[in-house]
């Protein structure tokens, strides 16, 4: 069969360590601590991969998070990031060195390039999994992934061809903390890319402040039913300490930013409290704020779908009922201070 | 010197979302009964090749691969404005997974000469966005996705995007050939004409292709592609308390006396 390789070929797991402007994104710490768990549950090794201009700080930021060895390809035309120069080079680490199975993030970067690297690599590639397994008498990963909205769990395997990669979504696993003492090795690859690959060029790259909204304990979120006045949810959120986030919706009225959007296309959180203002509860939304601990649900509509996803609902304005819940949360707050 | 754009645009028939349902018995998708249509994310896709085609001239042909009843988006998609559809249906290409079928829509997009060739951000049924990256790297050409805005540079032979990313943007110029991903709710979609949508119901025939008119009859469906699905369960749901409560104070209560505030 065309792409069909010898598995025996392939080993150790592998992580992309995504990073900006020698700035790591959070996901891949995440993917270093999943990377570890299915590397041991494999025996094999942990090699965390590094691309970009000065970034041996990253490296050794791989190898106290977990890696046993951090593959660096060092070279001003990986920043910014382009899908030409990135991909070409991955294809060539993979072809050289065979890993088993290969992580990146499922940010939009990392879903970018994973796409154009598994097809020169005839790479088994899932998508936005949110789950990662290792099959116990094959060894075999088992990447797990939402799909239909949200309404089924597939599993997807690559049982032929290698490397077994997958994008994960971020969010889902928690990073891997540094631990000074972890020792491993740092290796320098050639780089293989030139202006060549390039096809495409940056004309200018924004970034704001990255908020993660992955971290936070609390979680306010608001939806169309906001009809763009965030102010009562900022003030909820505010007064627990927590952050703001919304919907797909309020992301494509301009009313906040993507980075705070939650669900199937945006973030996944699990907060010990998230509480969902004027959103209708699609099943899209529910899929990133399903695993809440606490889920708090305030609409207008009494039918609305949310309030079956919900421990607490209450009918109502949001525009009332969000002040008078902050104000209960800073008397309370007065009170004990 | 510029000249006319072949714009492609690749439209995917999905299950109507809201008939798809899981047999709790079985744990298999019914997908059966469900009313296929347009992948909603095509719609802005459609809508951006019109723009394109608006902005530099040529031509707006929509692509689909799927089974021979597909012909329903295609008719959709020039109900909407598009020149022209072509169809990739073939035993051959069932079972695909995203390597294949990204084949498959770069093979046809080869053929049609195209400068341009425009997706959906993903679909609503698998949804893994690989499909427009994929067809990139089977050619060889540059890609764009997560689109926010789209510009025509004709006169460089480039596409300007806004590229939604982490905490903001980049703004990034590809050389034509190029693949887009547009993100999902970028522009506002027109409603198909009334004529137009006569004509697309009861004259338009697409162009068919097989696998083998490609070429590519060995390299697609089940035994070409790398992963496969080795299993579905429903999501587990989360038990919920669903409790309704009448007012604030009782709400702010049952959070403090549960620990969650
Ligand atoms: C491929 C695809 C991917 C998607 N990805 C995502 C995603 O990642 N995240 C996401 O969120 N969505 C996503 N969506 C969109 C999703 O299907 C819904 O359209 C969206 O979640 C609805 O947002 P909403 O609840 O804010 O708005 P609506 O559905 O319009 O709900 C607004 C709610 O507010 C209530 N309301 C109105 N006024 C008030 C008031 N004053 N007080 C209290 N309540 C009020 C209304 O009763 C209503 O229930 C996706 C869709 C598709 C097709
Ligand atoms: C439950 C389930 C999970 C799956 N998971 C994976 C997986 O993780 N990895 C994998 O490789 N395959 C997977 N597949 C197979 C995959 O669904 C098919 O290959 C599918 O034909 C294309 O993938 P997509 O719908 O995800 O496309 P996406 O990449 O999400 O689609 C993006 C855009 O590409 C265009 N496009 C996609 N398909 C077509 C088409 N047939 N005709 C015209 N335009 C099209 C559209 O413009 C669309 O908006 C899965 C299938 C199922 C049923």
């Amino acid at each position: 069969m065309p792409g069909e390789v010898d598995t025996e070929d392939y080993a150790d797991v592998w992580v992309f360590i995504e990073q900006h402007d020698g700035e790591a994104a959070k996901v891949s710490w995440e993917l270093l601590a999943k990377g570890r768990e299915l590397a041991d549950e494999k025996g094999e090794r942990l090699v965390a991969l590094v691309m970009g201009d000065s970034v041996t700080h990253l490296a050794e930021e791989a190898i106290e998070r977990g890696a046993d060895e951090v593959l660096v390809a060092e070279d001003p035309i990986f920043e910014p990031y382009l899908p030409g120069p990135y991909g070409e080079q991955f294809r060539y680490l993979v072809e050289e060195r065979h890993p088993d199975v290969v992580l990146i993030g499922g940010s939009h970067t990392g879903r970018d390039f994973a796409g154009r690297v598994a097809v020169p690599t005839y790479a088994g590639l899932t998508a936005d999994c949110t789950e990662l397994d290792i099959e116990p008498d094959t060894g075999l990963l088992l990447a797990k992934r939402p799909t239909f909205g949200g309404d089924a769990m597939a599993t997807i395997k690559c049982v032929e061809h290698r490397p077994q990669m997958a994008t994960v979504r971020p969010g889902v696993f928690d990073a891997a903390q540094p631990d000074p003492d972890r020792e491993g090795t740092i290796t320098e690859v050639e780089v293989v890319v030139d202006e060549s690959h390039q096809r495409s060029r940056m004309i200018e790259r924004v970034v704001g402040d990255i908020t993660d909204i992955t971290d936070a304990n609390v979680v306010v979120a608001g939806g169309y039913g906001t009809e763009g006045d965030f102010g009562p949810v900022e003030d909820l959120a505010a007064a627990l300490g927590g952050e703001v986030a919304a919907t797909r919706e309020a992301v494509e009225e301009g009313w906040i930013e993507a980075a705070r959007q939650v669900g199937q296309t945006g973030k996944t959180v699990k907060p010990d409290l998230y509480i969902a203002c004027g959103i209708s509860g699609a099943i899209q939304h529910l899929e990133g704020m399903n695993d809440s601990k606490t889920i708090v649900a305030i609409n207008d509509d009494p039918n609305a779908p949310i309030f079956d996803d919900a421990d607490y609902g209450i009918v109502g304005d949001l525009f009332e009922i969000c002040p008078a819940l902050t104000e209960l949360i800073e008397q309370k707050r007065g009170e004990t201070a | 010197m510029s000249q006319e754009w072949n714009i492609v645009v690749c439209v995917k028939q999905v299950p109507d979302a809201d008939d798809v349902s899981i047999d709790p018995d079985t744990g298999t998708l019914n997908r059966s009964d469900a009313e296929a249509v347009l992948n909603q994310p095509d719609y802005n896709a459609v809508e951006s090749a019109l723009q394109l085609r608006e902005a530099v001239g040529g031509t707006v042909t929509a692509v689909t691969m799927g089974p021979p009843f597909a012909t329903a988006v295609l008719q959709e998609a020039v109900a909407l404005g598009a020149d022209d559809g072509v169809l990739l249906t073939d035993r051959a290409f069932g079972g695909s997974d995203t390597w294949p079928t990204s084949l498959a829509l770069a093979a046809i997009a080869e053929e049609l000469d195209a400068d341009v060739v425009i997706c959906g951000e993903e679909s609503t049924d698998s949804s893994t966005g690989q499909v427009p990256p994929g067809i990139a790297a089977h050619n060889d050409w540059s890609q764009l996705t997560y689109v926010e805005e789209l510009e025509p540079n004709p006169e460089e032979d480039e596409l300007i995007a806004v590229r939604d990313i982490e905490g903001g943007h980049e703004k990034v110029a590809a050389s034509l050939p190029v693949v887009v991903a547009v993100g999902f709710g970028l522009n506002e979609p027109r409603i198909a004409g009334l004529h137009r949508k006569i004509y697309a119901e009861n004259e338009f025939e697409p162009q068919e292709y097989s696998a083998s008119d490609l070429g590519i009859e060995e390299s697609v469906g089940l035994a070409a592609s790398p992963t496969s699905v080795g299993g579905m369960a429903t999501a587990d749901p989360v038990e919920r308390k669903r409790e309704m409560v009448e007012d604030v104070e009782t709400l702010f209560e049952e959070l403090e006396s549960t620990g969650a505030i």
